[in-house]
């Protein structure tokens, strides 16, 4: 069972998964031994788009770059572009998006997983990736900049 | 019995019948040959009738939401006899309409089984062992197309039908198997649905509509379709239809390997072949492209004098296509020289919800060595569709990256196979995607989305958000 942090930024929580490590655009990476990394989005980035829609993932086998896109996910508010946190090869995606999208919203740290990369060198871009407390530090830093827009 | 006419058609379908009135309004003295009826499949066994299936089908599905716009429709149901006879009004009507036409500009409709007998005649039998001769300056081969029927054991066997006898809804099955992913088998996938059967897709490439969408778009209606409860495979190779209790089993491979489906009835929709043989063409000489009749870009055969449009010279197989062919060959007996031009020929889908395209895909667009850039909007951010309570789907313009000339637009959502000709006209005038963003669009309707879309050309997208 994963544990979390919390961060509540006016009426919004997000939560942080502590036992994975994310890219500043939201995505979370989990290392699964055998070079396997298993994705998806942060709650701060599902929370950002709106009902999932539509959630497609690169097909199995294409190449990805650390950064390069590797999914989108229409919500009824925005084009979510997921880039890639570790660089290697889609070696699965996650079935159940394709009839029930929503399960992103709905735990996106669990079933809502995205894909599994197969890693050509995760320790090198693990170095690019953020532990929770700092992500958390970062999403605190976006979230209230966005407050003081309103 | 033989008369001298100007030109001479062979087949009176959409490409005939077009070719025969736009001949007539140039003066010409023409003979239109025809078996059946005018209209050929379009009128009599194709798009007519499947499209009244498809507005009967719609106006079900809308009327059994009517709650949802506080409208009080207590039970609306399907009334099969009811739906044959406004399909069957639909075509007479159309059928009519268009012999009115041959005859208010005097074409003379031979009616008969016509054969090419020389460069410069049509031997029509009139099936009752007569035959009259037709003498022509100019032949226009307009025969069109028939059902492909692939070398699948079990195809004879009862129960197993084809589009002409898939018109006839007066009974339904309980399960309908199709043997195809294209149009022909989605829209009728799409009718069967909404009229309460289950039903299986079998598709052999993999994605639905392989070289008739998109393939973001094919993939897309692929999700929709499995949402609303259609059972569709694709990468699935048909090995034979077999009889099974209660019904039909058909066996197909994929790449887990052997399965099988079973079912009451199976649609077999696995394409047209231009309707060439038996015609005498091999006799005069006529060079043939496999099954189609080999044209030059100006339709002509290689037979002097000789010319063919429509299904029957292959290509994009479609009544719309077939049209324009006429009134080109027609020009150019005319004394004109006008190349065909099958850039912006649209592709019109009334599967629900309906599929529209023109132009270069993604795929086709990158392989030609554009740089393309792609640009996107989903119906969910638009108000009418909002509105309409229709929101899945989106609209993708292909353009190239500097320029932003519109390359192609795909489209999956409600009444695409109308918003599509802003996108046939853009691709046939070299518009570009600042030319659509900058053409006002009237709100809030859905073509609003072709101009959303277009805005993203300059990143200045105003009602969705795309995050990079």
């Amino acid at each position: 069972m994963s544990e979390f942090l919390e961060l509540t930024v006016d009426k919004f929580t997000f939560r942080f998964a502590t036992d994975r490590y994310y890219h500043p655009e939201g995505v979370w990476a989990r290392p699964e031994g055998d070079g396997r990394v298993r994705i998806g989005l942060s709650d701060f980035a599902q929370q950002s788009g709106g009902d999932v829609a539509f959630a497609e993932v690169k097909p199995v086998g294409t190449v990805v770059a650390f950064g390069e896109e590797v999914a989108s996910i229409e919500t009824m508010k925005t084009d979510i572009v997921v880039p890639a946190p570790v660089s290697g090869t889609v070696a699965e995606v996650n079935p159940a998006l394709e009839m029930t999208p929503e399960v992103i919203s709905e735990d996106p740290y669990g079933e809502g997983w995205l894909a599994v990369i197969a890693a050509t060198d995760w320790e090198a871009d693990r170095a690019h990736l953020m532990d929770a407390q700092a992500y958390l530090e970062r999403v605190r830093e976006v979230a209230e900049e966005e407050m003081r827009k309103k | 019995m033989t008369e001298v006419y100007d030109v001479a058609i062979l087949g009176a379908g959409p490409g005939g019948y077009v070719a025969a009135l736009r001949a007539a309004q140039l003066g010409m003295r023409v003979a239109l040959v025809e078996e059946a009826r005018v209209g050929g499949t379009c009128l009599n066994v194709g798009c007519i009738p499947t499209k009244a299936l498809v507005t009967a089908t719609d106006l079900l599905a809308r009327a059994r939401r009517a709650a949802e716009y506080g409208v009080r429709i207590p039970e609306a149901a399907p009334d099969l006899e009811g739906m044959m006879a406004y399909q069957r009004a639909a075509v007479e009507r159309l059928v009519g309409g268009v012999e009115q036409l041959l005859k208010e500009w005097k074409v003379t409709v031979v009616r008969g089984r016509g054969r090419l007998v020389r460069p410069d005649a049509l031997a029509v039998a009139d099936g009752a062992g007569g035959t009259t001769e037709v003498v022509v300056r100019h032949i226009i081969l307009a025969p069109g197309s028939v059902m492909a029927r692939p070398p699948i054991p079990g195809l004879d066997l009862p129960g197993v039908v084809t589009s002409t006898e898939a018109l006839d809804v007066s009974t339904l099955p309980a399960h309908l198997i199709v043997i195809g992913g294209g149009v022909i088998g989605l829209e009728f996938a799409c009718i069967y649905q909404a009229l309460g059967s289950r039903v299986t897709v079998l598709e052999m490439m993999p994605n639905l509509l392989p070289g008739a969408a998109d393939e973001a778009i094919a993939k897309r209606l692929a999700v929709v379709l499995r949402r609303r409860g259609m059972d569709i495979r694709t990468g699935a190779t048909v090995q034979a239809v077999e009889e099974a209790e209660g019904g039909l089993r058909v066996r197909f491979t994929t790449a887990k390997g052997e399965e099988a489906v079973e079912g009451d009835r199976v649609l077999l929709a696995t394409g047209r072949w231009p309707n060439t043989a038996d015609l005498g063409l091999e006799e005069v000489g006529i060079r043939m492209n496999r099954r189609a009749i080999a044209v030059d870009e100006y339709l002509r055969t290689n037979v002097p004098n000789v010319w063919a449009i429509g299904d029957a010279v292959g290509g994009m197989m479609l009544a719309h296509k077939a049209m324009v062919d006429g009134r080109v060959a027609v020009e150019n007996i005319a004394g004109q020289k006008r190349a065909v031009d099958y850039r912006s020929v649209p592709s019109a889908i009334f599967t629900s919800p309906e599929v529209a395209g023109v132009g270069l895909t993604e795929e086709q667009a990158r392989q030609q060595g554009a740089d393309v850039r792609v640009l996107q909007f989903p119906f969910s951010a638009n108000p009418r569709a909002q509105i309409l309570g229709e929101t899945e789907g989106l609209v993708r313009i292909v353009c190239e990256a500097g320029s932003g000339r519109v390359l192609g637009v795909h489209m999956m959502g409600p009444h695409v196979t109308e918003l599509i000709a802003e996108g046939a006209l853009a691709v046939q005038t070299g518009a570009t995607a600042d030319d659509l963003a900058w053409t006002t669009h009237a709100h809030p309707t859905l073509t609003e989305a072709v101009l959303e879309a277009a805005l993203g050309f300059q990143g200045a997208t105003i009602h969705y958000h795309r995050k990079t």
